[in-house]
């Protein structure tokens, strides 16, 4: 479906941007609060460089 | 003889600048002159307003060949409008930022969305004015309070509005200490102002390797239209967290990105000509920029409002705000007022993650626009 342009058409765009952001952002947070069980593969000594 | 000499005189003074002002360009060399009092003055932001500032009177000096086809201002505004300055600073901003707060506290990247409502508020604000969908996406990216972000997509969706934008953009986020504090403390209590967040998590090296290249491949599956920006940001980012390449991270974020900055800040000043700058429609994309501004810091301090709520009053609303982007200016503002509430309130590491995140909910933003858009009747 395409998005006609008119007030509508900026009505339905804001709409679904927002709540799709909401979405992507949630998911990236779900992803990094994975990101601590990386510490359990192993540590970088940070000495060594 | 004498006719001559007059004559020649006349000649003279028809070439330079001196015949060609009009008041419009007067009008502009104030606003030029304001810029550079804000950045040298008021040191708001003076590593942008005295570039733009001083370009911008420069530009409105009739006679001047600087931003005409030939001349320096005209070759620094192609990088821009050849999409190249952009990723470049991405580059080095990723190369000197620490995405550490961010990783350490997930869940307050959810204010990186929060904080995008202004975004919203000026495209259908602008749709309602006349402009057209793609304009009036264009006009509401300025709410995503992030330079590049708004030039690229601009250069996507109205390449003809991109003096107005560009400079809106850049010039609110200088202005968002002006800008931002009477609304977070209009939204706030003392109490909610007041209070001393939890010290973040340890981040391991091992976590900042892996997280440029995650979002990376994140960004490019499901956001390509903004991958090149993204994709710069985390090249960046990876130089510096991979301790390896320290002469390649030291260039892209301090010589690279000073480069970058100030033939970015010269194009961006020398689109601010009378002639194409001064009328209706950019007074009405510079008013629609402020609401989109506010807004998002409006929305962003009532989202870390709620998550204040939901989290038992663990969380400063006061670091809402900064989900708006524009790095680390807004984070630095969050700061400020909460030390001005309390001295010993020091909120720049807590509300760099939502500051940070706010970079992501532009871009997200901005992709999801280009995607819907790139199928506009």
């Amino acid at each position: 479906m395409n998005l006609p342009d008119t007030l509508q058409g900026a009505i339905a765009l804001s709409v679904i941007d927002f709540f799709l952001s909401f979405i992507f952002i949630a998911a990236i947070g779900g992803v990094l609060a994975l990101f601590p069980w990386l510490n359990h593969l192993g540590e970088i000594k940070e000495d060594k460089y | 003889m004498y006719e001559q000499l007059m004559g020649l005189l006349s000649d003279l003074v028809q070439q330079t600048g001196l015949m060609q002002i009009w008041w419009g360009n007067i009008v502009m060399i104030i606003v030029g002159g304001i810029l550079l009092f804000l950045g040298i003055v008021k040191k708001y932001e003076p590593f942008l307003l005295v570039g733009i500032g001083l370009a911008c009177i420069v530009a409105n000096v009739p006679g001047s060949d600087l931003v005409k086809p030939g001349g320096l201002f005209y070759y620094a505004y192609q990088g821009v409008e050849l999409l190249i300055l952009p990723p470049l600073i991405f580059l080095g901003i990723g190369a000197m930022t620490d995405f550490g707060p961010m990783i350490a506290n997930p869940s307050l990247v959810i204010l990186g969305a929060a904080a995008h409502l202004g975004i919203f508020v000026a495209l259908i604000g602008a749709k309602l004015l006349g402009f057209t969908l793609a304009e009036a996406g264009a006009i509401g990216i300025i709410g995503g309070a992030d330079g590049p972000m708004a030039i690229y997509v601009t250069m996507k969706l109205a390449p003809h509005l991109l003096p107005q934008i560009s400079v809106a953009a850049y010039s609110y986020m200088a202005l968002m200490p002006l800008i931002q504090p009477p609304i977070m403390r209009f939204l706030t209590t003392k109490e909610e102002r007041n209070i001393i967040m939890e010290q973040p998590r340890y981040v391991s090296r091992l976590e900042k390797i892996v997280f440029p290249i995650v979002i990376a491949i994140i960004v490019n599956l499901f956001l390509p239209p903004v991958a090149p920006l993204i994709t710069m940001l985390m090249l960046g980012n990876l130089l510096k967290e991979c301790l390896v390449v320290d002469r390649l991270a030291e260039t892209a974020a301090n010589t690279l990105l000073n480069i970058v900055t100030l033939i970015l800040t010269v194009a961006i000043g020398s689109t601010m000509q009378a002639d194409t700058f001064l009328n209706f429609k950019t007074l009405v994309i510079i008013l629609l920029g402020l609401l989109a501004f506010a807004f998002g810091t409006a929305s962003g301090v009532i989202g870390a409002r709620i998550m204040n709520k939901i989290s038992g009053g663990k969380i400063n609303p006061l670091i809402g705000s900064a989900g708006i982007a524009s790095v680390p200016i807004a984070a630095r503002v969050s700061h400020m007022v909460g030390l001005q509430e309390n001295r010993a309130n020091f909120l720049i590491m807590h509300a760099m993650g939502p500051n940070l995140a706010g970079v992501f909910g532009t871009a997200i933003s901005g992709g999801i626009m280009l995607a819907l858009l790139g199928v506009l009747d």
